[in-house]
């Protein structure tokens, strides 16, 4: 699954595209949560972030374990400075509007099997 | 009488050897200000003044018959005799140098005659310089430079190794969650530039991350410090207290004494300490309630194109 397709199944808005190419290339998972520190620990890279925290700190934790783009789901506003430093980190950021539930579930079936 | 400031008997060895290889020549002033035999000792002691030097070469045409010397002129003015030529007031024994003697041989005139000056002759035994004491301290200051800056240029540069050492060193204060992970930016970045491996560059990265927000969320503020190395970068942070009652407890997963605030930033689950021990290769950590916490975290890779 690509960020692209990610973003569609979660009817998700572009906020920062990310660099060029971030949009096509395939993702290497989804981690969910709104605690950094379950970022922190999941043993994984190149991944996309769900969460429901609007926060700088989710960028910078998505920068520190490689997670290339987060999407904030719930519809919640995005801080000026979360935005700012998804463009200097180099993180895609995106906004959906579904409960995080919801998400799981429309990205994992656009996942497939 | 001016005494030179270098013992010309037992000089250092770099000393002596200039001492013995440059000549008077290459000291000597050659513009040299001299009076005729025919001038008075009031003109002689004009010229003194103006150029404030204490004694003055009598010369004709390359010749020289004599110096008049401070001396000389005191001797003039008690007597009267300041209208005088200085044929007749000066001192007509010279102690003169050659321009090819060594400079230790000049060096040595000034602690055995105990002058300010000499006069010096070329080979034709014709006046074409003055020495001072001064003239030979600057040039021996010119030279012992010249020597230094040679010795410098042949000291080989220090072993470069494959991968130079860089340290970060990053102040954390206390809740200040908008500057919170830059320290960890900074080392992912630097670690990045030197072409480590992406899954050592992260393990170090998320070390460095959570020792960082350690510092904002638990201490009263610290320093987080990375050494980078040759296959290695050594993450330190050192905070000024509280400390951390018991240690054990704290790294156990999910133990934390943070507040609901710190919590709703999505930190604050009691994973941090353990996690810094998971990705690291070495951890140890110091603490006691009361005093500051200090915790050390390596992460190592292997040498490019050596065994992993």
């Amino acid at each position: 699954m690509t960020l692209e397709q990610a973003a569609r199944a979660l009817s998700a808005e572009w906020v920062h595209p990310g660099p060029a190419g971030a949009a096509t290339r395939s993702l290497r998972g989804v981690v969910a949560t709104d605690l950094m520190s379950d970022l922190l620990v999941a043993d994984r890279h190149g991944h996309l972030v769900l969460t429901s925290l609007a926060s700088d700190q989710v960028i910078r934790t998505a920068d520190i374990v490689g997670a290339p783009a987060v999407v904030v789901v719930n519809g919640k506003p995005l801080p000026a400075g979360m935005v700012d430093l998804a463009r200097e980190l180099g993180v895609a950021l995106l906004r959906s509007t579904l409960p995080m539930y919801e998400a799981c579930v429309a990205v994992a079936r656009a996942a497939g099997p | 009488m001016s005494v030179l400031p270098i013992n010309s008997d037992q000089p250092p060895l770099v000393l002596q050897d200039l001492l013995f290889k440059l000549k008077v020549r290459d000291v000597m002033t050659t513009d040299v200000i001299t009076v005729r035999r025919a001038d008075t000792m009031r003109y002689a002691q004009a010229l003194m003044k103006t150029h404030r030097i204490t004694g003055v070469p009598v010369a004709e045409q390359g010749r020289l018959y004599g110096i008049v010397s401070m001396d000389d002129i005191i001797t003039a003015l008690e007597t009267g005799a300041m209208d005088r030529p200085v044929e007749e007031r000066m001192t007509t024994r010279v102690v003169v140098l050659e321009a090819d003697m060594p400079l230790s041989f000049g060096a040595s005139y000034f602690e055995k005659y105990r002058f300010g000056r000499f006069p010096v002759l070329d080979r034709d035994h014709r006046l074409c310089g003055i020495l001072a004491s001064r003239d030979i301290s600057a040039s021996l200051l010119i030279e012992l430079y010249k020597e230094y800056c040679r010795l410098e240029a042949r000291v080989p540069p220090l072993a470069v190794r494959a991968e130079p050492a860089r340290s970060i060193h990053i102040r954390v204060h206390r809740y200040d969650f908008e500057n919170a992970g830059k320290g960890a930016h900074e080392i992912k970045k630097t670690l990045a530039a030197m072409g480590v491996e992406p899954a050592h560059i992260r393990r170090a990265s998320i070390a460095a991350y959570e020792l960082e927000m350690n510092l904002v969320v638990h201490s009263f503020g610290g320093v987080l410090r990375a050494n980078i190395g040759p296959g290695e970068v050594v993450v330190k942070a050192c905070d000024d207290g509280p400390g951390i009652a018991d240690v054990e407890l704290a790294l156990q997963d999910g133990f934390s004494t943070a507040n609901d605030w710190v919590r709703s930033l999505g930190f604050g689950a009691g994973m941090g300490l353990g996690n810094v021990r998971r990705v690291a290769d070495e951890f140890s950590i110091q603490s006691s309630a009361g005093a500051g916490t200090s915790v050390r975290a390596v992460v190592r890779w292997p040498a490019a194109g050596g065994a992993p």
